[in-house]
């Protein structure tokens, strides 16, 4: 090391002694750093497996058919249920809670039971993530087809995309389905207060026997 | 061939080449230490599972951006400044081949390659950009004789 500020000489064993020195050392480094990270706060750190996120639910945000149980402590007066045509009794109803839906950071999690809920009702949008020729094969009666692999390079078409005030039900083609999450992400990002993310997506929706729609978009959606 | 290795071969240009490499190093590895969840949650978007378990994840986080900052500063600081660009050249190229694989399966998404703040979408310009970090990491790691 006759120029320390041009070292470089090393090869042979010396080379691959550093090699593995850097490799150890960071390795290290990053433990200690994590394990020091989660003992102030356990969120800020990482566990030693990872986890897929998983995303919080929508009954979990909003606790349905709190109402007999307490005086709903809700600010924003509960909007009367919009007569359900498959429920005329009104069995469903307290289960059914409001379509009311809060504005979220991280969109919420929506299991297919609620999903028709909203169907039936028209209380959502839906947005199908999946891509064109999916969508035209079959989708959700009134889905809007904003595939999220277009999206990402053209992210205009979620700024215009407007729900005119209602929650957004985002859907794709089940499973592990990412892209009904990302595109859920996206869309709060674009600054779209309610996005709800249904999980089982097409096929739960199909093989269900609930209503489908073959085609392209409706123009002018 | 002879002029560019005479060129590469020059100190300055190994010694601009290894701190250039060094300062990418470090300013990567800053934001993901600062927020490993979301560097987690970058390795995962990248859907490594049939190299790399889900599981496995995490170990990467944690340890990745430590590497590159002890790589970074030993190109920077002249101390066992090869070994720092071998490692550069090899996580360099690790990074490369998953961006590849990420572009092969029309995956697209926010690599989290400089952290979250600093968006560069997975294509082909991140693609240019690495092989150029790429090429700088192996002028650095050239012998100094």
């Amino acid at each position: 090391m006759d120029r320390w500020w041009s070292d470089g000489t090393e090869r042979g064993p010396v080379l691959w002694k550093g090699i593995a020195a850097i490799l150890a050392t960071g390795s290290l480094l990053g433990v200690a750093q994590n394990a020091i990270v989660r003992q102030g706060s356990p969120k800020d750190g990482l566990a030693w497996r990872y986890e897929v996120p998983k995303l919080d639910s929508l009954d979990a945000a909003t606790p349905v058919s709190s109402a007999a149980a307490a005086p709903s402590p809700s600010p924003s007066s509960a909007a009367p249920l919009p007569p359900d045509m498959n429920d005329p009794l009104g069995l469903g109803a307290a289960s059914a809670g409001s379509f009311d839906v809060p504005d979220v950071a991280r969109p919420l999690q929506i299991q297919i039971s609620r999903v028709k809920q909203f169907f039936d009702a028209g209380a959502a949008v839906f947005v199908d993530a999946r891509d064109t020729a999916e969508y035209v094969e079959g989708h959700i009666p009134g889905a809007v087809n904003l595939p999220y692999d277009d999206v990402v390079t053209d992210p205009e078409r979620l700024e215009k995309f407007d729900p005119k005030g209602k929650p957004i039900i985002v859907y794709c083609g089940g499973g592990t389905c990412e892209l009904s999450m990302n595109l859920g992400f996206a869309l709060v990002n674009a600054g779209k207060k309610k996005v709800l993310v249904f999980m089982g997506g097409w096929p739960e929706w199909s093989t269900s026997g609930f209503p489908v729609a073959k085609g392209k978009e409706p123009q002018g959606s | 061939m002879g002029a560019f290795r005479t060129f590469s071969m020059h100190p300055f240009v190994r010694r601009a080449c290894q701190l250039a490499a060094g300062l990418i190093f470090v300013y990567a590895a800053l934001p993901k230490i600062a927020d490993l969840p979301a560097f987690a949650g970058s390795v995962h978007n990248f859907h490594l599972e049939p190299v790399v378990p889900v599981a496995a994840v995490n170990l990467l986080a944690m340890t990745i951006p430590w590497i590159e900052l002890t790589a970074g500063l030993a190109l920077i600081l002249g101390i066992k400044t090869r070994a720092g660009a071998f490692v550069y050249v090899g996580l360099m190229t690790v990074f490369t081949l998953g961006v590849v694989a990420a572009m092969a399966r029309g995956l697209s998404f926010d690599c989290g390659c400089f952290g979250k703040a600093t968006s560069t979408t997975i294509g082909a310009k991140k693609l240019a950009e690495n092989l150029l970090m790429l090429a700088v990491g192996f002028v650095a790691a050239l012998e100094r004789r």
